[in-house]
């Protein structure tokens, strides 16, 4: 049987084989198999695409359990692009096997804005009366009884994208960022939940089409020229990506639009004039990069520019190599997520007891089940902003 | 030799031997284990193996003569002569699961560690205790100590620490029978010959490396980079003698030609001068008194022999930034073209300008593009010929001109290889630089450590047949294994 992924030549051969990303992918990292290093992945396409592989049961697995990171393209001196590969083969994979329940259930969930909140409310009152084991599920270990009301302001400058689970389980990190938004004078709307979720697992999951209609949806529920900053790295590298997904001029427009809050802020005059009466505070943190911003958007640094003002960043050891997470990994792998996050949590105690922080839903959610103590900057930002610096 | 035959048996074996787990024979990884880090075609592995104890590797070892099988030791696969390309459908033995750091001994300055611990995770790991690992391929950041002592690789600061043999204390190897045996000591007490010596460079051809003793070695207390760059490569070359002579030698000495600084600038945008004609990086360490000494020396040096400017890494993450550059040239040259084949000729330092020169006549003559970037300090030539493999007669024109490469360094008084070793890809230049008595007294010793020849076959010394022959032989259709 032989199958084609409809993968572009010049990026199949733009790999030379020279193993300088190894040391920066998660799965070779615990495993030390080819069959799970981007190198490896990338002779397995070649193979399939010239005829010599089938798309044999250990193809497809390799493939699979690709967390999509990117660490391997960052790390690429030849400037292969991995993720243009990779999300082209899962395109094509998916009509090749089975998708897992537990994924296709969770991507399903996450397009019904309605189910999501009726299911999150009643898993926060189970959690409440102690009867959903913590870290069962890869849910946050308190989700909010209630949904937020936000207050909005007229005539908005800026956009905050809410987008699905997040808005239910983690709505303190957009409060957060309201508030820093508030504390500087900046007027805004949210995106609320007639726009909802972005894609961006859908996206990854290789389920282009669908990734592609919520892509329409969002744009068009969000005209005008407002900036879209978003705290969740993960949809602001698709919300910033849907300018190449779909190829048409409004998606180019509408991506430029996007920013990451920490990107968008540190370059804001506002926030640059109020930075003086900033009370720097003795405390240190861990930041531990997600790779959406890290590998994707790569606008990791400005997370550490926004928080010096305030505390002291310390840097993992381990050079951005993935927590796990990966979007829906952690639900379509669960082991090798473990794996990877037994890594990362070494890495964290290298670094010493501090809080760490993250600016992503999917590497908080992750990590705290594993009992690390985690907040996403924006947090820690609204305390300092809010008074509340001394927060432990 | 049918390899199909008893093959069954042979897997069955290595699964009650080593674990179900650890024994692979799909297509996917034939396929992944075919190949290193070389443009070599690869071969195809019968069985791939990851052993993660000693006793692991002598099972493996046992099983392949129970079954009159060869075997590859493989670390992670960077090697760029084909050294752990599998020929004859062998055992593939991979270390990369044999990554632990064994025992630290800082009064006596050394560490055992398993064969597939990654060159820059040791010296990572002994981050802040004032020790680390001297020597540093580019590819430090993926490549194994075990490949390291297999290909007695070198580094940039290999110019004054030495190459990998002057860092190994003692091996503890699996011979290709299947006992076990050290060679060397940690206290520096072997008597007899030195077989460490032997089998540091001995490219898996002598057995497999299961523990290795390395020394560490104390951080400098202070250190210098500097970053020079010259319109003419004349130039940069005479500096980089007028350096050595005058007495000074630095911690590494590297060019670039002006090629290969645009594709690396292109990765790292650190400020290489991309219009200069050649760079030089150039380290200095040693005591702060010294080391400033010395910089301002090199400084004036070179702006005596045409540097246009000099400029001194002012800060931790400069100088990291400046090497990693450096480091990732190799792989860089794929954003010009997507193949590449490198050659690794140590030239007398004297004879720099005029090989640099006829290297790039050659190139020229088969309208093939060149980039030279090199270990200048020690005359270790890496011309990189770049090219399309899927240009028709292009292979052709690139071993042709890699051949003259060579002919033009043994002709200046040259050797083969500096450090990336012979393996599959410069045996045939074997003959060019060795009489026949010579091959034949390094057949004699080969034959000492493995009278069968099944360790790694087909590598370094020059046979009847090569690898691609062996394989056409054992060619197989899809989904089997041989
Ligand atoms: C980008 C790049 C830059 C490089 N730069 C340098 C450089 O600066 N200097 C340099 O010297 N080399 C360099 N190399 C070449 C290569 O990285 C080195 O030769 C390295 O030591 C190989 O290590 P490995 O673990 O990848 O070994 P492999 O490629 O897996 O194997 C290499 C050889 O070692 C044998 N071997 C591996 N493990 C063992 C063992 N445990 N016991 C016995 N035999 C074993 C194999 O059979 C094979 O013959 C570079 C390669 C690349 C891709
Ligand atoms: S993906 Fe890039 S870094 Fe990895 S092996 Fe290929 S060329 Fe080298
Ligand atoms: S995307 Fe991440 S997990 Fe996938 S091959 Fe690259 S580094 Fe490895």
């Amino acid at each position: 049987m032989s199958t084609s992924l409809n993968l572009d030549k010049d990026h199949l051969t733009a790999c030379i084989s020279c193993g300088l990303c190894l040391p920066h992918c998660p799965t070779y990292q615990t495993t030390q198999d080819e069959s799970r290093s981007p190198r490896g992945r990338i002779s397995l396409m070649r193979g399939v695409e010239d005829g010599l592989m089938p798309l044999s049961k250990e193809v497809i697995e390799s493939l699979d359990t690709c967390v999509q990171c990117l660490g391997c393209e960052t790390a690429c001196p030849s400037g292969v692009r991995y993720g243009e590969l990779i999300g082209q083969t899962r395109e094509v994979l998916n009509s090749h096997r089975k998708v897992s329940f537990r994924l296709r259930a969770g991507l399903w969930i996450l397009l019904h804005m309605r189910v999501l909140l009726f299911g999150s409310r009643v898993l926060a009152v189970l959690q409440r009366l102690k009867l959903v084991p913590n870290k069962a599920l890869p849910v946050p270990s308190r989700i909010p009884l209630r949904g937020v009301r936000y207050v909005q302001n007229d005539d908005p400058e800026v956009i905050l994208f809410t987008g699905c689970v997040m808005d239910v389980w983690l709505s303190q990190v957009h409060e957060a960022a309201l508030s820093v938004l508030d504390s500087i004078g900046v007027r805004y709307m949210i995106s609320g939940n007639q726009v909802g979720c972005c894609g961006a697992l859908h996206s990854h999951a290789g389920f282009r089409s669908t990734a592609n209609k919520q892509a329409l949806e969002v744009i068009s529920a969000l005209p005008s020229d407002l900036p879209i900053l978003v705290d969740s790295a993960g949809c602001g590298a698709v919300l910033k990506e849907y300018g190449s997904l779909l190829g048409t001029q409004e998606a180019r427009i509408f991506s430029s639009r996007v920013y990451d809050i920490h990107e968008w802020l540190i370059n804001d005059s506002k926030w640059r004039e109020s930075l003086p009466a900033r009370r720097p505070g003795n405390k240190k943190v861990i930041v531990q990069d997600p790779c959406h911003l890290r590998h994707v958007q790569k606008a990791h640094t400005s997370v550490r520019e926004l928080l010096t003002p305030f505390v002291e960043c310390l840097e993992l050891d381990d050079e951005g190599l993935c927590c796990g997470a990966g979007g829906a990994f952690s639900v379509d792998q669960p082991e090798l997520a473990k794996e990877i996050r037994d890594k990362k949590l070494k890495s964290i105690q290298r670094a010493g007891r501090h809080l760490v922080v993250s600016a992503n839903p999917g590497c908080m959610i992750h990590l705290e089940s594993a009992g690390v103590e985690i907040l996403h900057p924006i947090q820690v930002v609204a305390e300092y902003i809010g008074g509340k610096e001394d927060h432990e | 030799m049918n390899r199909s035959r008893g093959n069954d048996q042979l897997f069955q074996e290595l699964c009650r031997d080593i674990g179900t787990n650890r024994v692979h024979r799909d297509g996917a990884s034939q396929l992944l284990y075919s190949r290193d880090g070389s443009a070599f075609p690869g071969g195809i592995p019968g069985v791939v193996c990851f052993p993660e104890t000693t006793q692991h590797v002598v099972d493996c070892i046992k099983a392949a003569n129970r079954h009159d099988r060869s075997f590859v030791p493989r670390g992670a696969g960077t090697g760029l002569a084909g050294g752990a390309v599998p020929c004859d459908a062998p055992l593939v033995i991979s270390t990369t699961k044999m990554n632990s750091i064994l025992e630290v001994n800082y009064e006596k300055r050394f560490a055992w560690v398993g064969p597939g611990v990654v060159n820059l995770d040791l010296t990572k790991s002994l981050t802040g205790t004032g020790f680390h690992f001297a020597p540093d391929p580019s590819s430090q950041q993926s490549c194994t100590i075990g490949g390291n002592v297999a290909n007695n690789s070198g580094g940039p600061h290999c110019l004054a620490y030495g190459v990998t043999n002057a860092h190994i204390l003692a091996i503890e190897v699996v011979l290709p029978d299947g006992t076990l045996v050290q060679l060397g000591d940690v206290d520096g007490h072997a008597s007899g010959y030195d077989l460490r010596g032997v089998f540091v460079g001995g490219e898996g051809t002598l057995g497999i490396a299961t523990r290795i003793a390395v020394k560490l070695t104390p951080d400098p207390p202070e250190i210098r980079t500097l970053l020079l760059d010259f319109m003419d490569v004349a130039d940069a070359a005479k500096t980089v003698s007028a350096i050595i002579a005058s007495g000074i030698v630095p911690a590494a000495i590297e060019m670039m030609d002006k090629r290969i600084v645009n594709v690396v600038e292109e990765f790292v945008k650190v400020g290489y001068p991309t219009d200069a004609a050649a760079v030089l990086i150039i380290e200095v360490d040693g005591l702060p008194e010294g080391v400033k000494i010395e910089v301002e020396r090199i400084q004036s040096i070179s702006l005596e022999h045409g540097a246009r400017s000099v400029r001194v890494a002012s800060s931790d993450e400069e100088r990291e930034q400046i090497w990693k550059g450096r480091k990732s040239a190799f792989g860089a040259v794929a954003q010009i073209q997507p193949g590449y084949y490198l050659h690794d000729t140590v030239i007398p330092r004297t004879k720099l300008v005029e090989v640099l020169e006829a290297v790039y006549e050659i190139a020229n003559r088969y309208e093939l593009i060149v980039m030279n970037v090199f270990h200048a300090g020690d005359g270790n030539l890496h011309p990189l010929l770049v090219f399309d493999p899927q240009e028709p007669g292009v292979m052709e024109r690139v071993l042709v001109a890699g051949e003259e490469i060579v002919q033009v360094s043994l002709d200046a008084g040259g050797v083969l290889s500096g450090e990336h070793g012979i393996g599959l890809e410069k045996k045939r230049f074997m003959e060019k630089l060795f009489s026949e008595e010579d091959l034949a007294a390094q057949k004699l010793l080969k034959d000492a450590f493995d009278p069968d020849g099944r360790a790694n076959p087909f590598k370094v010394l020059p046979s009847g047949a090569s690898c691609s022959e062996v394989n056409h032989l054992n060619q197989l259709p899809d989904g089997a294994w041989v």
